[in-house]
């Protein structure tokens, strides 16, 4: 079985020529639209003169254009389409294709991956089609399309009513009471069990915001505070800005290779 | 459905190729394009790897600092999620498609190739691959991406600073060749004194010439002369060249400090020579630069000997041109000791007695009495005379005169083969007291242990036993330990004295620390 790193070079070797040729969008689209066994048209390469003459013409029923507008419906797709030939230049152009047999991921590239080198271009091409009022018009469309602004405006004609009314007491906030009624003020507990709950909290997380512990530890304010002052520290600079935290005599962190 | 059909008519021939495009293919199209230059032919690779270059990865990870306890707050990854909502802050995401690819050609030894993505090819257009099938029917793929595949340099190329440095120097500097070399020696300072030491050899000649000619350019002027009169009087100069070149290379880098001791008074013992001793003088900072680093590794003790010798030949010829210079020994002792205890002394004390001890001390094995006794001309050798307890070996001949030197130097070429290199010894025993050799006549102050406490003067054997208890009590490089272990006192030479360290270290196998950016040994037991 072969890693997935390596390429495979059959292509390379047997220096498989192949085309690069350049598509306009249109077109794209409309060979994504074939069916069957994918045949979109035909290329007819011609000898004149010397001169190679490429031409693809597309087939009839790939013609219709979809697109939204009544205009759509009138335009076709133009047919002919001649390519314009290039050479390659200087630059050496090859073809590799990674396929991926299931969808796996490990590392970054699926499992299953295979890169292959394809084979070399040895042309250059540009699919033009061929000027006509069909084309023109097809052409305008996309214009027109493409100019329009994402955002509009519309006039409304009655103000919309649907939010927003007005109500006794807003649903969240009945929640809201209740749920404090149910809870109660908060009561103080034996400071060993407040303290027992401090340290806990401590082991897990070294900075805390006073409503955090009140939160934790369910607590009032003033009690939590008072057995905060006994065991713990204020910062008030530094990064961790308004956080209590462990005096250092109580701390244990391994991080801090500090100990009791 | 025929895929072909054959057009004739008027003079001009066409075929008709039906074309494809599959649909649901696994396979994704993308072009590699190399640049022209490059010349690229994929036909001839053997074999390939490529994968996707992941190395960016890192910078797109949310940076966890911190989890647990130690430093953490309560809730910070909310709140940080909460504040760039807040601001509008939007990261953007790693895409594994867009990472560049690295491409290896023929293995390790061929080429190198990054494959960018080039952004905006399927926007307006897009790009289709005709292959031509069997049934000579075109299948057309659309290319998913461009990738611009450029080589990578494999050579190593200079970085901003260096090549900065580089730039200032562009006027003087006619040998191009040498930067890369110079670089390579200075990279790998500690770990590679074997491949210097295989350079030094095998280019000796050529760095020799090279150097002469970088040094005329380089250095500074007044080096003109001696480089004309070293070429003639120090025969194999061709690594004190290289070498010095590679000093002062080293100390431009520290802003040269060769110049620094031109115009500094210096007591002369015995008359003094002029030019010769500029050159040695450079040579001699330049060579112990490489000594200490060399003894840092015990492994390359051999290459440490090799070096030492040649250290020895220049600072030996240095020694017997100039003598109660203290800069050039100041420079050599300070390059010598490396560091901790002596450096300490060396460095601040103008005593030139200590350095007197130094310098000789650079000398101590090699020149055995005996065989220097002979050419001696007149007294007063700077070599090791004048310095007080310095153990010369050639007692008494203290010839500074040119001839004299010339003299001296030919002996030792002729006598250098025989003589082991003991410098790291020799550097050790700097404080070594006279013992060694009897006074030379010039100077009779006597050569106190330079203000160094002497190790005891007890018998220390070299056995494993002694190692693991240094170890045991305190981390120690190769260099303290070859400190505890004087040749003196154990008896052995040098070179005996890092096999057997080497050994010894080989079956302790102790654990490895690095203080300081230097590599510690220690047992714990």
């Amino acid at each position: 079985m072969s890693d997935k790193g390596d390429v495979d070079l059959t292509g390379a070797k047997q220096n498989t020529g192949v085309w690069l040729v350049k598509v306009p969008k249109y077109l794209s689209q409309q060979w994504a639209k074939s069916s069957g066994r994918g045949e979109v048209g035909k290329l007819r390469i011609s000898k004149q003169q010397g001169k190679a003459e490429v031409s693809f013409t597309l087939n009839e029923e790939l013609t219709t254009i979809d697109g939204i507008g009544e205009k759509a419906a009138l335009v076709r797709a133009p047919r002919e389409h001649p390519f314009t030939m290039q050479t390659v230049g200087g630059q050496t152009l090859a073809v590799f294709t990674e396929s991926s047999s299931g969808e796996t991921w490990q590392l970054g590239t699926p499992v299953g991956y295979k890169i292959a080198l394809e084979g070399v271009v040895v042309q250059r091409a540009e699919c033009r089609p061929a000027v006509s009022d069909n084309y023109m018009r097809l052409k305008r469309l996309q214009i027109e399309e493409s100019s329009k602004p994402v955002r509009y405006s519309q006039q409304l004609e009655k103000p919309v009513t649907t939010n927003y009314k007005p109500v006794a007491n807003h649903a969240n906030n009945l929640e809201y009471d209740k749920k404090k009624k149910e809870e109660g003020k908060r009561a103080r507990a034996d400071k060993q069990q407040v303290l027992d709950m401090l340290f806990s909290a401590f082991e897990k997380h070294q900075y805390y915001n006073i409503k955090d512990l009140v939160d934790i530890t369910k607590q009032p304010v003033i009690y939590l505070k008072e057995i905060l002052r006994d065991i713990g520290t204020y910062n008030v600079k530094g990064t961790h800005k308004n956080t209590w935290e462990l005096r250092p005599e109580y701390r244990h962190y391994q991080g801090e290779e500090k100990s009791e | 459905m025929a895929s072909l059909v054959r057009i004739g008519g008027g003079g001009s021939s066409a075929t008709e190729y039906v074309v494809r495009v599959p649909k649901n293919t696994a396979k994704k199209y993308s072009i590699m394009a190399f640049n022209a230059g490059d010349k690229v032919n994929c036909s001839t690779w053997t074999q390939a790897r490529m994968e996707r270059d992941m190395s960016n990865r890192r910078m797109y990870a949310e940076e966890e600092a911190t989890e647990g306890a130690a430093g953490s707050e309560f809730g910070k990854k909310q709140r940080e999620e909460a504040r760039r909502k807040k601001y509008g802050i939007i990261t953007r995401e790693f895409k594994a498609e867009d990472q560049p690819w690295i491409l290896k050609v023929n293995g390790k030894a061929g080429k190198r190739f990054k494959g960018q993505k080039k952004g905006g090819v399927t926007e307006n257009a897009s790009y289709y691959i005709f292959t031509q099938c069997p049934d000579g029917a075109f299948e057309a793929f659309p290319v998913h991406g461009w990738y611009n595949f450029t080589p990578q340099a494999k050579h190593r190329t200079l970085t901003a600073e260096e090549a900065e440095e580089e730039w200032g120097r562009r006027n003087k500097v006619v040998n191009h060749f040498s930067i890369m070399v110079q670089r390579r020696f200075r990279e790998p300072e500690r770990g590679d004194d074997e491949e210097e030491e295989g350079e030094k050899g095998g280019k000796k000649k050529k760095k020799g010439g090279r150097g002469g000619d970088l040094r005329i350019h380089d250095l500074e002027d007044d080096l003109e002369m001696s480089s004309d009169d070293s070429d003639s009087s120090m025969g194999e100069d061709g690594e004190g060249k290289s070498k010095k070149k590679k000093g002062s290379k080293r100390n431009a880098a520290e802003d040269s400090d060769d110049g620094d001791f031109e115009g500094v008074e210096v007591d002369y013992m015995s008359d003094d020579t002029s030019s010769e001793e500029d050159e040695p003088e450079k040579v001699k900072p330049s060579k112990t630069e490489d000594v200490p680093k060399g003894v840092d590794e015990m492994s390359d003790s051999e290459e440490e000997s090799e070096e030492e010798k040649q250290n020895e030949e220049e600072t030996k010829e240095e020694e017997e041109e100039e003598e109660g210079k203290k800069t050039p020994v100041h420079m050599e002792k300070k390059k010598k000791k490396g560091e901790k205890d002596s450096s300490g002394e060396s460095d601040t004390s103008d005593d030139s007695d200590i350095e007197g001890e130094a310098a000789s001390a650079l000398f101590m094995k090699k020149r055995t009495p005996p065989k220097r006794g002979g050419g001696r001309g007149s007294t007063g050798s700077s070599r090791t005379g004048s310095r007080p307890g310095t153990p010369s070996i050639d007692s008494g001949s203290t010839s500074n005169t040119l001839r004299a030197a010339a003299n001296k130097l030919e002996q030792s070429k002729r006598q250098m083969p025989p003589v082991s290199s003991e410098t790291p010894a020799a550097k050790r025993l700097k404080m070594e007291p006279s013992p060694q050799s009897p006074q030379p006549s010039g100077k009779s102050t006597p050569q106190p242990a330079s203000g160094k406490s002497t190790p005891s003067s007890s018998d220390v054997q070299l056995t494993e036993e002694a190692v693991r208890r240094y170890l045991i009590r305190k981390p120690m490089t190769t260099k303290d330990l070859l400190k505890k272990f004087q040749t003196k006192r154990t008896g052995l030479s040098s070179d005996q004295t890092v096999n057997v360290l080497a050994q010894i270290l080989k079956r302790l196998n102790p654990e490895r620390k690095n203080i300081n950016d230097k590599m510690h040994f220690y047992l714990t037991e």
